[in-house]
């Protein structure tokens, strides 16, 4: 089957309509950044207000029609504090009861045209995505620039989850900013007309074993922005406790504490690491089937091992006393460098059987 | 332990209940952190005494994986690669296995069946052209084969992985005049190998009057070597 | 994981027992010493010190980096087991440094010795901790939930509310709702006068959590008993050509430590055709779109010949051997006279690609009974770039061969065996002439009245590889329980609610407090869980909201 060149033109613009909405979208979340209307005190104010509202909860689930609590039964007993952060940063961390669309709303006029236009693009980017795929009738991930393009989908995708799951609108500017990136360099180095796939990747286990990768590596590219936040954060903390900056800085209190994005990241990581589990099993039966063994340390199966082997250790010293904080999410980081090089220098330098970058190089 | 899992409580005072055995007093620390004092010295021996039954079974289940483990990768990498080593089996009267029958076509285009060799000693020797070892026993086969033709030994050939243009060519500028089987495809090898193994080129089997193998020679061979075996295989009893 | 509190002391204070007291150092079995403990004791100590590090999760996080760190040299360097033609090249360009890297075992990383040292030691150290907590789990399986605390408030989630049900009944209610969602419960005693329900659910994180790493266990058992029994072998094949699967047939063998060259299926293969298509046109033009290996096979001498086609995703299954196709070229076919005009050689000779877009192909002719051999630059479609034989597309549109000549000894009668592919030239003396060019059906008259080569004309060669790996489905197996026990452990949370009530100040109904707590919080959620349960046991007394407490 030739390739349809109509679908192939139509996924390029998509593509790069993407490109400039993101953009358009990191502006707008760097804006609120800068000019955005404080939320702290909107935080704070709220958490008390979560038992009662958790009560309330009770009160309404428990049946339609039941006459509802009254404010006095529903006073506790105790004080009872759910999970918000101590550290009294920014950053409301349970989900409130109120709708997303009011949340967004009420973040403020710049969060809503950020939200808008990352909406956007992301209806913009998953359609490139579905052109390339009908251009060429095949899953469209089955050379490196396929393969960005649709890990960087996956990652807006994931980062969209999280921030209106999590309200952490300050996350907008550095993972679509990172977004923007990734898709910049795949459009101008890495960029692969359409094409149909050698024999060798014609077969079904493409749109399993790829697609989990693509899956696993977009959400460890958010775990690892969110990382890097971590550590700015954290380090910023630090030198404040230590006197050596000043409270206040506008630009590092916006972003969530320190802990709610050490928590978000260890999701982040225990959502990715089963999939990436899932994925290297998937390319070990594929590669049973095509190059007659299940594993032969094949230098991107070694790199895919690798990556393995230190998000397991980052899950484990989670786990450890002494080893939870700053130095986990090095683990984490050095864990995303690796998938990195197994994505971008091994598969494309390294001569093995996994080849297919379509790179020239 | 439950260590971790809840903070510390203050025991409630004579409310508390005296546990009676090591799992309940067990559970008993863990959430109170504190336990009655008379217990303390019991249940630390029988804790201290569960403990190291644990550790016991622990230590000899890991010794052995660790034992197994490296019996395995031992093993593992010292695989066999094919390798030909000179060795030559030789089976005693009694103990030798029935060659297979088979016909086959020769190089020249003649049938060859195994069975019209019965009554005679046949020298079978699988060989190439393309094989350095077999075309350097070759002249010896050449000159046993003009030898032996008045003492009831017949030399047959099975000229593997070959073309006959190649194999003809080189027959002829050795001087080898008996006939060899055409077999590109190793068929005869491996009915061959279900009774005796024929693991590389050259090898030579003889083959007695029984028509049972006799022995197994792996690699080039000398004149006294198969004279020895000619020997040995012309006593069928 | 819990945390191993190793001390980090040595193993003077690690010999517990001995060293608190006369009684328990009795109930070690050791002699009540007066002083320092015996030599058995300090041994045991030094044992157990080095276990509990062993076994902690530190060591457990630097062998799993010691694991990453030396799988990476393995990807770097060519390796002896998958690219032995690399190894050598490798030898050669850098003379100095390659035997360090060999003496440290770097060309045969995953095969060393200090590889392997690694990962056994993580295998003993995920043993080591896992059978404790198997002990340790199915010991709390069976102990009931803790008593609840006296004071929930302290609890990170808890929720109080009035109810109008005596404390008795509304904690019984509680317990049904509780015990409805399959929680484990546990009352107080009979003659107790506090009214209390303690829940506990979630222990299957636990039991997915060991299941993961004993799966691993798995993996690597199969792994091993794949390497012990199993075997790979490889076989080229010219179109026509058949072949027995049978050791002196294959060109290249590897088995496992437990298995001989007679554990061979009896099968036999004949390729009938091979097609390789390549896009014609476009941006694409030279890829190839297909191959496809017809091959006809029987899976015992005498049984029906089958066929099948093999493709690259697409082995063929005999009994349980699996037959792959790996790589493919060509094989031009030629005759070769000698002085005396007599036929000394017609094959069909594989050459080796040397280029896999194009097809550029390497080989030699050896006809040694003409004294005589060739070096030979195959190309399937012919062009002249400069002077220079190109080739411009895979498939043999315009194929052409160029041959280099030699006379002489080619040193075959010598019983050194020599590869195939190769030709050795010492000694030997070049045909004036050489480089010449032919096509299908063209002669070269050798100079010298030496003989000719004629290039008769092409077919394909396959290459196909023959393996069978017992430990192949119980690895996948693992890999699955593995994968399970991991979703498991991550989405299943292990927590603990508890239900206190007290009588009102008021005399009638009571005072419920709800309180909870989880243990981890991987998947987070558990706010939404505590609040529905606490919404359900709330619901499940009918009455409590009239009242208007305080």
């Amino acid at each position: 089957m030739s390739v349809n060149l109509g679908f192939a033109q139509a996924s390029n613009d998509f593509l790069i309509a993407a490109l400039l909405i993101y953009s358009l979208a990191v502006l707008a979340f760097a804006g609120d950044y800068a000019f955005g209307r404080p939320r702290r005190k909107a935080a704070t104010a709220a958490a008390p207000a979560e038992v009662a509202q958790l009560a309330a909860v009770g009160a309404a689930t428990a049946g339609a029609g039941a006459p509802a609590v009254p404010a006095g039964a529903a006073e506790p007993v105790s004080p009872a504090v759910p999970a918000v952060p101590p550290t009294g940063s920014a950053g409301p961390v349970l989900p409130r009861r109120v709708g997303a669309f009011q949340a967004i709303w009420e973040a403020g006029p710049w969060i809503r045209v950020a939200v808008a236009l990352s909406t956007v693009g992301i209806l913009s980017h998953v359609v490139a995505v579905v052109c390339r795929g009908l251009a060429v009738h095949r899953a469209p991930w089955g050379n490196m620039y396929e393969f960005i393009t649709a890990l960087t989908c996956v990652a807006a995708i994931f980062f969209g989850y999280i921030v209106v799951r999590y309200r952490a609108w300050a996350l907008g500017v550095f993972v679509m900013g990172a977004v923007v990136l990734a898709l910049g360099l795949a459009e101008t180095l890495i960029y692969t007309a359409a094409g149909p796939l050698v024999p060798a990747l014609q077969s079904y286990w493409l749109s399993i074993h790829v697609t989990a990768m693509t899956l696993a590596t977009g959400i460890f590219f958010v775990a690892a922005v969110l990382g890097i936040m971590y550590l700015v954060s954290e380090r910023y903390r630090k030198r404040v406790v230590a006197g050596k900056a000043e409270p206040g800085n506008g630009l590092l209190e916006r972003i969530p504490s320190a802990q709610t994005l050490d928590k978000l990241t260890y999701r982040a990581v225990v959502f990715g690491f089963p999939v990436w589990t899932f994925g290297v099993i998937a390319g070990a039966i594929w590669a049973d089937q095509a190059w007659g063994r299940y594993w032969g340390w094949d230098p991107v199966e070694t790199w895919a091992f690798i990556t393995w082997v230190i998000y397991a250790a980052y899950l484990h010293a989670r786990a450890t006393a002494g080893w939870r904080g700053a130095r986990a999410h090095y683990i984490q980081l050095l864990g995303f460098a690796s998938l990195m090089t197994n994505m971008l220098i091994v598969q494309v330098f390294i001569t093995g059987m996994h080849s297919y970058a379509g790179v020239s190089g | 332990m439950g260590a971790g899992f809840a903070p510390s409580f203050r025991p409630a005072g004579p409310g508390l209940v005296i546990s009676r055995s090591c799992d309940q007093a067990r559970a008993d620390i863990g959430d109170t952190g504190v336990l009655p004092p008379g217990r303390l010295q019991t249940v630390r021996e029988s804790l201290v005494f569960k403990a190291k039954r644990r550790t016991v079974v622990t230590a000899t289940a890991v010794l052995a994986v660790l034992l197994a483990a490296a019996l395995a990768v031992t093993f593992l990498t010292q695989g066999k690669g094919n390798a030909a080593s000179d060795n030559t089996v030789v089976y005693q009267p009694g103990h030798r296995p029935l060659a297979p029958d088979f016909t086959a076509t020769s190089l020249t285009g003649a049938t060859i069946k195994m069975s019209s060799y019965r009554g005679k000693t046949v020298v079978l020797n699988f060989w190439g052209s393309w094989c350095p070892p077999c075309r350097d026993e070759a002249p010896t086969l050449a000159v046993l084969s003009q030898q032996y033709a008045s003492k009831g030994v017949d030399f047959l050939g099975d000229d593997v992985g070959d073309t006959p243009a190649n194999a003809l060519a080189f027959l002829h500028s050795v001087g080898i005049t008996y006939p060899s089987i055409n077999d590109p495809g190793y068929l005869i090898v491996q009915k061959f190998s279900q009774v005796a193994p024929v693991s590389d080129t050259p090898t030579t089997v003889v083959i007695d009057k029984t028509g049972h193998v006799a022995a197994m020679a792996l690699g080039a061979v000398s004149y006294g070597e198969m004279t020895t075996l000619l020997h040995d295989a012309a006593v069928t009893s | 994981m819990t945390d191993v509190h190793t001390p980090k002391s040595g193993p003077e204070q690690v010999t517990g027992p001995a060293a608190q007291g006369e009684a328990t150092a009795r109930a070690d079995g050791s002699q009540p010493g007066a002083g320092g403990s015996p030599p058995g004791q300090a041994i045991a100590g030094w044992l157990r010190w080095g276990w509990r590090q062993l076994t902690s999760m530190r060591t457990a996080l630097i062998l799993l980096f010691l694991l990453a760190l030396g799988s990476i040299p393995g990807s770097l360097l060519p390796q002896q087991g998958t690219d032995p033609a690399s190894v050598q090249q490798y030898f050669t360009s850098h003379p100095a440094l390659a035997p360090w890297l060999n003496r440290l075992g770097l060309f045969n990383v995953f095969a060393a010795p200090w590889y392997a040292a690694v990962y056994l030691l993580l295998f003993a150290s995920l043993v080591g901790c896992v059978v404790p907590r198997t002990f340790r789990l199915v010991g709390a399986a069976r102990t009931p939930p803790p008593r609840a605390p006296r004071n929930l408030a302290r609890l990170p989630h808890s929720v109080s509310y009035t109810s109008a049900l005596p404390p008795a009944a509304a904690v019984e209610g509680a317990a049904t709702v509780l015990g409805g969602q399959r929680f484990r419960l546990r009352r107080p005693a009979a003659d107790s006068t506090e009214h209390w329900v303690s829940a506990e659910k979630g222990y299957l994180r636990e039991a997915g959590n060991l299941l993961f790493h004993l799966a691993l266990l798995g993996v690597l058992l199969s792994i091993a008993a794949g390497g012990l029994f199993g075997y790979k072998t490889d076989k080229l094949l010219v179109e026509g050509q058949s072949f027995a699967d049978t050791a002196s047939a294959l060109d290249e063998i590897h088995l496992g430590r437990l298995v001989s060259d007679s554990d061979f299926a009896p099968f036999t293969l004949t390729l009938n055709k091979f097609t390789a298509s390549y896009i014609e046109s476009g941006e694409s033009r030279g890829q190839p779109s297909n191959f496809d290996a017809d091959v006809t096979y029987t899976s015992t001498p005498g049984a029906t010949p089958k066929s099948y086609n093999i493709r690259i995703n697409d082995p063929l299954s005999v009994d349980s051997l699996k037959v792959y196709l790996i790589g493919h070229g060509y094989a031009p076919e030629f005759k070769v006279t000698g002085a005396n005009g007599q036929v000394a050689y017609q094959e069909e000779t594989p050459f080796i690609p040397a280029n896999t877009g194009t097809f550029l192909s390497d080989g030699v002719v050896k006809a040694p009974d003409a004294s005589l051999g060739f070096m030979g630059v195959f190309v399937p479609t012919a062009i002249s770039v400069g002077g220079t034989l190109e080739s411009i597309f895979p498939a043999a549109d315009a194929p052409a061969v160029s041959l280099i000549g030699y006379s002489g000894n080619l040193g075959m009668n010598s019983a050194v065996s020599q590869s195939v592919y190769q030709l050795d030239t010492t000694g030997m003396t070049e045909i004036t002439g050489s480089p010449h060019l032919l096509v299908p059906g063209q002669t070269w008259k050798l100079p010298g009245g030496k003989g000719s080569i004629t290039f008769v004309g092409v077919k394909q060669w396959v290459s196909l590889a023959i393996t069978y790996d017992p430990g192949q489905v119980p690895a996948l197996v693992c890999g699955i329980l593995a994968l399970a026990g991991l979703l498991i452990s991550f989405f299943v949370r292990r927590r603990r609610v508890f239900v206190r009530a007290v009588p009102a100040a008021s005399g009638t109904g009571s005072v419920v407090t709800v309180g909870g707590l989880t243990r981890s919080d991987a998947s987070g959620g558990f706010e939404e869980e505590f609040a529905e349960l606490a919404a359900d046991i709330a619901a499940a007394e009918p009455g409590n909201q009239s009242n208007t407490g305080a």
